[in-house]
């Protein structure tokens, strides 16, 4: 794979279209998936977050990649601030994609516990939705619900992504700077269904509970720095 | 990218909420040391409007000091003051005759040696202010500790605590002391408490619903009538925390439950010193048999000593003023109060769903809150903000609180440095 845009220890990768939704979900649920070292972040007693992200990444944007969609699945965990202070660390817990060269990338670089059947997402800009599936079925619908988008330009967010392979746990920093909107009104977000994706994890609700969503301003070009990861 | 970069993306105290700091993973104390970070910065920039001392009585103008050093005479909108009985002349007086009489503590629990008569005098002064037979009262130290207290006490293993979900840290904390099983409904929201209990009805447990009278967030009154229709029809037992509406709301004083008329249909009703009465403590209210329960086991009541004498002191004289004209009046006032300074901020700011003395004013981006609190007070105001998590993601507010004790004019100067400062970062509609 070449990566253009490789330095010492990052990864750019630039996205044209990000949405982010938090979801709530009982942290007697979510704990077991997560090492002993890590901790569910609580938004109340008894309730955790686990995030759901799409991204669209243009043809050419990492490399001699094509255009291609990647779905991210993570717990929200208590971050390491010794690293500096994260607007939140997550434990990812799947990750899959379009492509599998991304796939592979994702596998051996930064440690990431792939989905291995290939995803199709279908990404609809103008009416901020996505939805992800594969050849065993639907994985989710996710759409905006605020009634009002207003983006703000150039922001920047520091992030932390734990990992972990082989028993040995690793952290990466994360930022992104990109045209950015985030909101937490109460709404219809779209649907997770039961599917391998998500770990077994099984969603009771037809209608999960949002926490928050973020949106990357669909055409506007964002930039996601992806450090390499670190042993924890 | 260079480590200045970096920096850039860490740093800037405004992009901070203290949620962020409260807790790290791994065993260096990382999260104190960013948290001493961030406030150093804030001070460093001249914008540390936190943690003033003030130097008087909570009137509605009041003498503030910044950490900093900085002195400033601010107009008072931050206190739960609301009738302004911290400083009134019975009250101090009352309260000063308890300190000659008992001392200045109880030294001990109130379910050992901590108990004095005037804090059966108080029980029955509450009592009596209610009206109704068969009931009883159990004094707490504080309203913190008579939440964790009453919830930990009635609520166990396997039992179900259904919380309103901006209910109040205490209520929250005793669910998780309680050790049962936590579910929440949506804020003020009848059907989906609804929703929420027949999910555990076929279980049968026991099943507590815990709610507000007035919230501090939206200073918006609880639909309290159809909570405890729905709270009954499940067979389960309700708590109205009335800290920010008792001796405020209903034709009495009391509470958002005369209000509503359920005052004979709520199980228990939790009440607070520290804001009407202007004191320090909390209360249950409830069946005296229940009370008589919660008074051997509710361990923040017997691990802590009593009210402090003087305090009850006052309180007494407190309720005595409420159930008066004095009282009347006051709660009259403070709706008048509270009316012309919506009327004055209506249609220019957000304030959201207020019907009360709790009157937001939505800024809506929390990277707004360092500057705009530093802003405010350098202008004259002490009032308090709100930022996520304990309000959603850009519904950042202001919440001035009204209190019966301010002038017109004060309301007017308010309202101008409130719309000032609403041009000045953005949030003018």
């Amino acid at each position: 794979m070449s990566l253009q845009n490789k330095t010492d220890d990052f990864l750019v990768w630039q996205f044209d279209f990000a949405l982010t939704t938090f979801f709530e979900i009982e942290t007697h649920l979510i704990q077991p998936l997560l090492p002993p070292q890590l901790h569910p972040i609580e938004a109340v007693a008894g309730v955790s977050l686990i995030n759901l992200t799409a991204f669209n990444f243009p043809a050419g944007a990492l490399g001699s990649l094509p255009e291609f969609q990647e779905l991210i699945f993570s717990a929200i965990v208590t971050p390491d601030l010794s690293r500096g202070v994260p607007k939140f660390a997550m434990y990812v817990l799947s990750i899959g994609s379009s492509c599998q060269e991304h796939l592979d990338h994702s596998f051996d670089y930064y440690k990431l516990p792939v989905y291995e059947r290939l995803l199709h997402g279908i990404i609809r800009k103008d009416k901020l939705a996505v939805e992800y599936g594969d050849s065993l079925g639907k994985i989710l619908t996710m759409h905006n619900c605020a009634n009002q988008v207003i983006y703000k330009k150039d922001e920047k967010r520091y992030f932390q992504a734990f990992t972990s392979k082989n028993n040995q746990i690793y952290i990466a920093d994360v930022y992104i700077q990109a045209s950015l909107y985030e909101h937490q009104e109460i709404g219809n977000v779209g649907m997770l269904y039961n599917h391998p994706f998500f770990k077994n994890l099984g969603f009771d609700e037809a209608d999960p509970v949002s926490y928050l969503q973020m949106i990357g301003e669909p055409g506007a070009i964002g930039q996601q720095l992806y450090y390499r990861p670190e042993i924890f | 990218m260079d480590s200045k970069s970096r920096e850039e993306f860490k740093t800037n105290y405004t992009e901070y909420t203290l949620d962020m700091f409260s807790k790290s993973t791994g065993k260096d104390e990382a999260e104190i040391v960013q948290f001493n970070k961030w406030r150093r910065n804030v001070i460093n920039a001249h914008k540390y409007s936190f943690e003033v001392l003030h130097l008087e009585a909570q009137k509605p103008s009041v003498s503030i000091r910044r950490v900093t050093g900085e002195k400033y005479k601010l107009l008072n909108f931050a206190s739960y003051n609301y009738l302004g009985y911290s400083y009134h002349p019975d009250v101090i007086a009352a309260a000063k005759q308890a300190l000659d009489i008992y001392g200045l503590g109880a030294t001990g629990s109130p379910i050992l040696n901590g108990t004095f008569d005037l804090h059966t005098k108080l029980e029955h002064a509450i009592i009596d202010f209610f009206g109704q037979d068969g009931y009883g009262a159990s004094i707490f130290s504080s309203g913190y500790g008579t939440n964790l207290g009453v919830v930990s006490s009635y609520i166990h293993k396997g039992d179900y605590i259904v919380l309103d979900r901006s209910a109040h840290a205490s209520l929250m904390d005793g669910a998780i002391l309680s050790q049962g099983n936590i579910l929440f409904f949506r804020h003020n929201d009848p059907e989906h408490l609804d929703h929420v209990l027949k999910r555990i009805k076929d279980e049968k447990p026991r099943i507590l619903v815990c709610t507000e009278g007035v919230y501090s967030a939206d200073g918006d009154y609880s639909k309290l009538k159809a909570i405890t229709e729905v709270t009954k029809k499940h067979d389960a037992k309700i708590l109205v925390d009335e800290a920010h509406s008792f001796l405020l709301a209903g034709a009495h004083g009391r509470g958002v439950a005369e209000d509503e008329g359920v005052l004979s249909d709520v199980d228990m009703i939790v009440l607070t010193f520290s804001k009407s009465f202007g004191g320090v403590g909390g209360c249950l209210y409830a069946k005296q048999e229940l009370v008589n329960y919660v008074n051997y086991y509710a361990r923040s009541r017997i691990f802590s000593c009593a009210l402090d004498p003087a305090v009850a002191g006052g309180l007494i004289k407190v309720l005595e003023l409420a159930s008066s004209s004095d009282g009347y009046e006051k709660r009259k006032r403070i709706i008048q109060n509270a009316n012309y300074l919506r009327s004055k901020l209506q249609g220019n700011v957000n304030i959201g769903t207020s019907t009360s003395w709790v009157i937001p004013v939505i800024y809506g981006d929390e990277r707004l809150t360092v500057p705009l609190s530093d802003y405010l007070q350098k202008h004259g105001l002490d009032i308090s903000l709100m930022t996520f998590p304990a309000v959603p993601k850009n519904r950042s507010r202001i919440r001035a609180f009204v209190t019966s004790e301010h002038k017109q004019e004060q309301l007017d100067q308010a309202a101008d440095i409130l719309l000032l400062a609403a041009k000045e970062f953005g949030f003018h509609l």
